[in-house]
Formats: structure tokens, C-alpha cells, sequence
């Protein structure tokens, strides 16, 4: 769960967005402009957090009074392998060594639900965290990693872990909605496995920008799942999803090669820390992010 | 020296239990010292007050209380030839025991009372606290008092359950004519059999509130309804009339948290497996904010100036306990950083002064309904069956009304407006909620 360090949300001098060019830090850029918060977006061209020296250069940009949000990862679909965990590690082996006392005001790390054991039906922030596989690993990890380095610099420390994510401007093709709507558009088919019933929480990618922005505002400390709370099976989004194409859409069933599995969100901690904040209904998020892909069009 | 048989029986440690205790011990025809080194207490007894809120307390009282010496002076205990400590054991926000005050007193009264005295413990204490303090006639007796009920229970026990030394030596005759004038069953055990036969019995508690819980929400999603399958239940040999099958907001009160605590302690310390004992007590939080997540999924907790009208804060109804109570976990959830604000009316509790920002306490449950966009009905206090809910609706601003315990009537409630939602009751048509 969260802990506030300001009660009372106050503007960070300047927010600094680590992955510049990511889905998430985009979003983030543009909600925290809209609202007037003064933010610097570090992309990989100017600091390669992979690369020697990368803390040192880091650590000349941040300002004492900077909040810095790491949204920086490579992705499954850019590697599941040993080799892509090792640099998404050193990646976070930077971030932690830039962070020093005094360094800056805040940091919040964008990791994921990956994180927990998912045969469990129903998530909250203390389910036990059992990453599958690398990916999930390297969220675990880097989350630790941060956390200690943090932790001995006395810098306030917030792990955001996001649901699936979806919204205009993914680059990811996981399936779920982001992919159902591209093909839809493009072939004017949805493919789902056996009957799309499983159940997932999908979050709308300005959800995630506005909780990341109160954890920012307050000044936030401890582990929040953004999520919605309100899980719904592939077959309920497709469904959705199929109206927004602009074209006559068919949804196509494919054989599993899986069990359904379920998987709930307990929204009651995110609630606490922000009450005033309301997730996006799955209907409005989607019609948002199908007419964010109209006007790219 | 004194006759331990005829002697006075004393109680140390004036707590809800030690008040109710050394009363029904009067009622059976005993004379009673009780004492409390606090003296606040005595004082407000001696004067003819109780301090604290129990059906049936007063009549009680009133009728035995002549029996009674409720002192703060230790070496009025030396007339007596057993002594029960009472002291309340206080729990800490992860619902970890404090013996420390307890064990204080087991030493002012051990100083005080002859070797032949019997000295027993009603405190609620782990696993290994009786023999660890290695004393001769020395008892450790299982209370299990339920408020609200507690006086029916010191009453009629249904059984008294008694932790020895060793429970093949005769317990002390002044202890057996007090067990005598109960007429219940005496069952004679080992101390840390008697001790964890406490824990197991909440334990049991706890699964049957857990389980109830369980399936009551599931009914919610479903379209069942939980009322209607609790006759079956009862009429089962294997759960029975008496088990804990109503729905409710989770564990509260201190005393199965407590026991659940000492379990997973237990178990940790032993490498046994505790996990049951863990899953019970997230459902019992899970359940706690089923109020706070209905609130939420409505938008009330963004909406700047929303109203929340909460009846009941006491974590059940017929006491002024808060421990652990669902309305101050969601009053505690709205005062952090929410726009809306709450007026709170209880039978027994008043809000602690400042304590909750966004909280005012109001004299009447309409008051608090006065202008509210919600009510909830959070502690099922008999004093709010069949409330006026014409009166309350015109009060009212907004129509959401969350009664989890089934206190007010759904097809008038709905009648009239109101958006109704209660614990255990779905809808055919299924509206999943919270």
C-alpha cells in the first residue's frame, strides 16, 4: 500500500521521465503538461542506461528537487531471453546508482502485474510476487534493486505495477485489446482462444498517467496496483471492441493451448490512497483509444 | 489465617470482563473483592456507575452489586482463597499481544495472596504463559466472553475449561465450590491445552465467519441468496443451529484477530502450516471494505462535497468497542485524501475529537442522514430496524443505500428510490457490485 508523504498533493519542481519515448512515459509527458507540472523526458538517445557511464550522466540531468519516473524497459516483444533481462538489470543498476543522497525528491518505478503469482484469482498489493518467467523477473528484480539503493540514499520510493495496459500509441501486439482493435481495423477480424473467457483487468493508459502523476502530487511511497478493478473476459472486450473498427469486424475462435485462468484486481488499496481518482470504464477507455487511432489515420 | 473454603473470591483487574465476571459470581452467592490498581473504576462502581455498556449489566448490578467490594487497595485481596486476574490483555495495531501489564499483576497479586490460595488467570494469554510462570496453584480458565452476551455466558457457562499444572491433581477446594455453583461441565486439561483449546475455539469462529463471508459474496455476484440457504445449514448435523452463518464485514473486535495472530506466530515459530489462519484474516480485510469499494465504484469518494452518512461505529452493535471496527476502517480510508465528508451517528460511540477530519458526529441517525448523497448501515444496532425511510429518503440528497446487514426493508427501500445493496443478496439479473 501507499503512504503519502504530502497529504496535500504539491507540484514536484519537475518530474523526470526515464524511457522518453515509451507508451507509458508519452502518456505520462502529456498528463503532466496538460496540468502545468514542469517535466523533462530522458530518452535513450541522450542516456543509454545500458551503456558504461550511464549513472554519471544520469546524475547530470537530475536536480535534488526532481521527481524521476522510470518507465524505461525492453519489452517481451523486444526479447524473453537471458540476454534482454541482463540489460533491462543493468538499466535499473544505473537508475540505482544515480540515486545518492539528496540526489532528487522522489522516485517511482513502473513495474508490472507480471510480478504475481497468477494462479491467484484475486490480486492485491501483498499477494505474494512469483514471476514466471524473465520478464517477470526482471520487474521483481529491478524492483528490489531500486528499492535498496533508494532505500540507502533515503530518497522516497513508489512501485507502480500496472494490469494490461491498452490505448493509442502501443507498440506492444500482446493479445487483448490493443490487438483485437488493430486487427479488426486492418482485416476486420478478432481472434480469441477457445471462447475468450477468461477474465482480465484491462487498464487504460491515462489511468496509468494520472495514478503516476498522484504518486508524484503526494509524494507517494510503497507499491499500488493501477488497475480498474473490474475484470472482464477477452470475449466482453472483443465484443466492445468489434462496434469501434469502422468496419464489419468477425470474431474468430481459435483452439487454447491453455486453461482458462481468471485473474481480479482488489482496487480497495488504490481507492485508499487516491479516493478522488476513478478508473476509466473499459467502454469509455476504448472509445477514447479508437478515436486516438482514427485521427493517427 | 483464613478459611480458603468460605473465604471472599477476588478479582484483579477490572476489565469488561472482570466487571461482568465478578458480578455473576455475586449472583451465585459469593462474596467478591474486586480490585483495579487503576482506581478510576472503582470509583465510578463504588458510586453506583458502570463504565461499561452490556445488556443486562445493569439489572445485574443493580441486584448483586451489595455483594461486592470494588476496591483499589491490593491488601483487600489477602481475604480471599481464589483469585481470578481479569485484566484485559490490549492488542497492538498488527493485533500482537501485550502480557506485560498481565504478568505485573500475576506478581502484585502472587505477593499478596498465602501459598494455599488459588490464583486464575481469565486473562486472554498465548500458548506457554501459565507454566512459564511456575507457580503452585496457579489456573489458567478459558474465557470466552462475547459482548453482547456476555452476562447470559458468566451466567450459564457452557462449560468451564481449566488449564493445570498437572490435571491429575485435584484442584483446590475453594476453586471447586466456585465451579460447583455454576453447574456446568468442568473440563480439566494441561495449561497449554486449556490455552490453545481458547484459541482453537475463535479459530473455528473465525473459519465460519470467513466461510460465511465467502460464499455470501459469492452469492452477491451469482444471484443467490445467502438468507435463504442458512436454514439448510443450520439444519445440518455437521454445522449446526449454533454456527456463525450471518454475512458480516469481516473479523472485528480484537479477540479472533488476536487468536489468529497467535497462530501464525505459532506456526512460524513450529514450521507448522498457518496459512488458513492468514487467508482468514485477508478475507476478513477484503470483506471490512466491501462499504469502501461500493462508494468508490459509485464515484462518491471523487466527488468534491459528496456526503456519507454512516450509522454505527461501534464494530458491533451493543457495545461502545471500536477494535478493528469496519466503520472507522472506512472513515479512516475517507479522511486521508478523499473529497467527501461524513456524518456519523452511534447508539454507544462518540467520534474521538479530531481523530477523523472529514467525520462530524451528529445526535440522531436522521440528523446524520441530513443532506447525505449515501447511507450505510455499518454496525446493525436494533435501534436502526424499520427506520423511517420516507423520512430518511426526504432527508436525504442522493438514493444509495448500503445496508449490509439487512436491517431495513429492500422492496420498500426500493420503492421509494433508493438504490439498496446488502451483504449476501444478489440479483437475478446480476449487477456485480463491489
Amino acid at each position: 500500500m501507499l503512504t503519502h508523504l504530502l497529504e496535500r498533493p504539491e507540484k514536484p519542481s519537475r518530474a523526470v521521465i526515464l524511457g522518453a519515448q515509451g507508451f507509458v512515459a508519452r502518456n505520462l509527458a502529456e498528463v503532466l503538461e496538460r496540468d502545468q507540472i514542469g517535466c523533462r523526458r530522458v530518452g535513450r538517445g541522450e542516456v543509454d542506461l545500458t551503456a558504461p557511464g550511464a549513472a554519471e550522466k544520469l546524475a547530470g540531468i537530475l536536480a535534488p528537487s526532481d521527481a524521476v519516473v522510470m518507465t524505461s524497459a525492453l519489452t517481451p516483444d523486444k526479447g524473453r531471453d537471458p540476454a534482454t533481462l541482463m540489460l533491462n538489470l543493468r538499466m535499473a543498476e544505473a537508475v540505482g546508482a544515480a540515486m545518492l543522497p539528496g540526489r532528487c525528491a522522489q522516485l517511482v518505478y513502473v513495474s508490472s502485474d507480471a510480478v504475481y503469482d497468477w494462479r491467484s484469482p484475486l490480486i492485491h498489493e501483498e499477494s505474494s510476487a512469483e514471476p514466471l518467467d524473465l520478464y517477470a523477473v526482471m520487474h521483481i528484480a529491478r524492483e528490489r534493486m531500486l528499492g535498496h539503493c533508494c532505500g540507502a540514499a533515503r530518497i522516497p520510493y513508489a512501485v507502480v505495477r500496472p494490469c494490461a495496459i491498452y490505448g493509442a500509441g502501443d507498440t506492444h501486439n500482446s493479445y487483448g485489446p490493443n490487438r483485437f482493435l488493430r486487427t479488426a481495423r486492418a482485416e476486420g477480424k478478432i481472434r480469441l482462444f477457445g471462447e475468450g473467457e477468461e477474465q482480465r483487468d484491462h487498464v487504460w493508459v491515462r489511468d496509468v498517467a494520472e495514478i503516476l502523476k498522484l504518486c508524484l502530487l503526494h509524494r507517494s511511497t510503497g507499491v499500488v496496483n493501477a488497475v480498474s478493478g473490474k475484470s472482464v473476459s477477452f470475449r466482453e472486450a472483443a465484443e466492445r471492441i468489434a462496434p469501434l473498427a469502422g468496419r464489419a469486424v468477425q470474431i474468430e475462435l481459435a483452439p487454447r493451448g491453455s486453461p482458462v485462468t481468471h485473474r481480479h484486481f482488489d482496487i480497495t488499496s488504490l481507492a485508499r490512497a487516491f479516493p478522488a481518482f476513478q478508473p476509466t470504464p473499459l467502454a469509455q477507455g476504448l472509445a477514447q483509444m479508437a478515436a486516438a487511432m482514427s485521427r493517427v489515420l | 489465617m483464613k478459611d480458603a473454603s468460605s473465604a471472599a473470591v477476588g478479582f484483579a483487574g477490572l476489565s469488561h470482563l472482570g466487571i461482568v465476571s465478578s458480578l455473576a459470581a455475586a449472583a451465585r452467592g459469593f462474596e467478591v473483592i474486586a480490585f483495579d490498581p487503576r482506581g478510576g473504576w472503582c470509583g465510578e462502581l463504588n458510586a453506583g456507575r458502570l463504565p461499561v455498556r452490556e445488556p443486562g449489566l445493569d439489572e445485574l448490578f443493580q441486584q448483586h452489586r451489595g455483594r461486592v467490594l470494588y476496591t483499589a487497595s491490593l491488601a483487600d485481596l489477602a481475604r480471599c482463597g481464589l483469585i481470578f486476574l481479569s485484566l484485559d490483555v490490549a492488542t497492538d495495531d498488527d493485533n500482537r499481544s501485550d502480557t506485560a501489564p498481565v504478568r505485573e499483576l500475576i506478581g502484585q497479586v502472587a505477593g499478596q495472596a498465602g501459598r494455599e490460595t488459588a490464583v486464575v488467570v481469565l486473562s486472554q494469554v498465548p500458548p506457554g504463559f501459565s507454566r512459564r510462570m511456575g507457580r503452585e496453584n496457579f489456573f489458567y480458565q478459558v474465557e470466552t466472553l462475547v459482548f453482547g452476551n456476555a452476562v447470559e455466558r458468566a451466567l450459564q457457562p457452557e462449560r468451564f475449561i481449566i488449564g493445570c499444572a498437572d490435571p491429575r491433581a485435584p484442584l483446590p477446594e475453594a476453586y471447586v465450590r466456585f465451579l460447583a455453583a455454576f453447574g456446568c461441565p468442568v473440563l480439566r486439561m494441561r495449561y497449554e491445552s486449556a490455552e490453545l483449546a481458547k484459541i482453537a475455539i475463535n479459530c473455528f469462529l473465525a473459519s465460519s465467519v470467513s466461510t460465511s463471508n465467502m460464499l455470501a459474496e459469492i452469492c452477491e455476484r451469482i444471484g443467490a441468496d445467502w438468507g435463504e440457504m442458512i436454514p439448510a445449514l443450520r439444519l445440518d448435523r455437521r454445522i449446526g443451529p449454533h454456527a456463525y452463518l450471518s454475512p458480516g464485514l469481516g473479523i472485528a473486535g480484537g479477540n479472533l484477530e488476536r487468536d489468529l495472530a497467535t497462530v501464525e506466530a505459532l506456526a512460524a515459530e513450529y514450521g507448522a502450516d498457518g496459512g488458513p489462519a492468514a487467508a482468514w484474516l485477508r478475507n476478513s480485510a477484503w470483506r471490512r471494505d466491501w462499504a469502501l469499494r461500493l462508494l468508490h465504484a459509485k464515484g462518491l469518494l471523487a466527488r468534491p462535497g459528496a456526503v456519507l452518512a454512516v450509522w454505527g461505529l461501534a464494530y458491533k452493535p451493543e457495545t461502545h468497542s471500536t477494535k478493528n471496527s469496519p466503520a472507522l476502517a472506512l472513515l479512516d480510508a475517507i479522511g486521508a485524501v478523499g473529497g467527501s465528508r461524513v456524518q456519523a451517528f452511534d447508539p454507544a460511540v462518540t467520534l474521538e475529537a479530531g481523530r477523523y477530519p472529514r467525520a462530524v458526529g451528529c445526535g440522531s441517525p436522521l440528523e446524520a442522514a441530513g443532506g447525505a448523497d449515501a447511507l450505510i448501515l455499518i454496525t446493525p444496532w436494533k435501534e436502526f430496524l424499520g427506520a423511517p425511510l420516507e423520512e430518511v429518503k426526504k432527508a436525504m440528497r442522493g438514493s444509495l443505500l448500503l445496508d449490509p446487514y439487512g436491517l431495513l426493508d429492500r422492496a420498500t427501500a426500493e420503492g421509494l428510490g433508493f438504490e439498496y445493496h446488502r451483504l449476501g443478496a444478489g440479483r437475478l439479473s446480476a449487477d456485480a457490485s463491489a
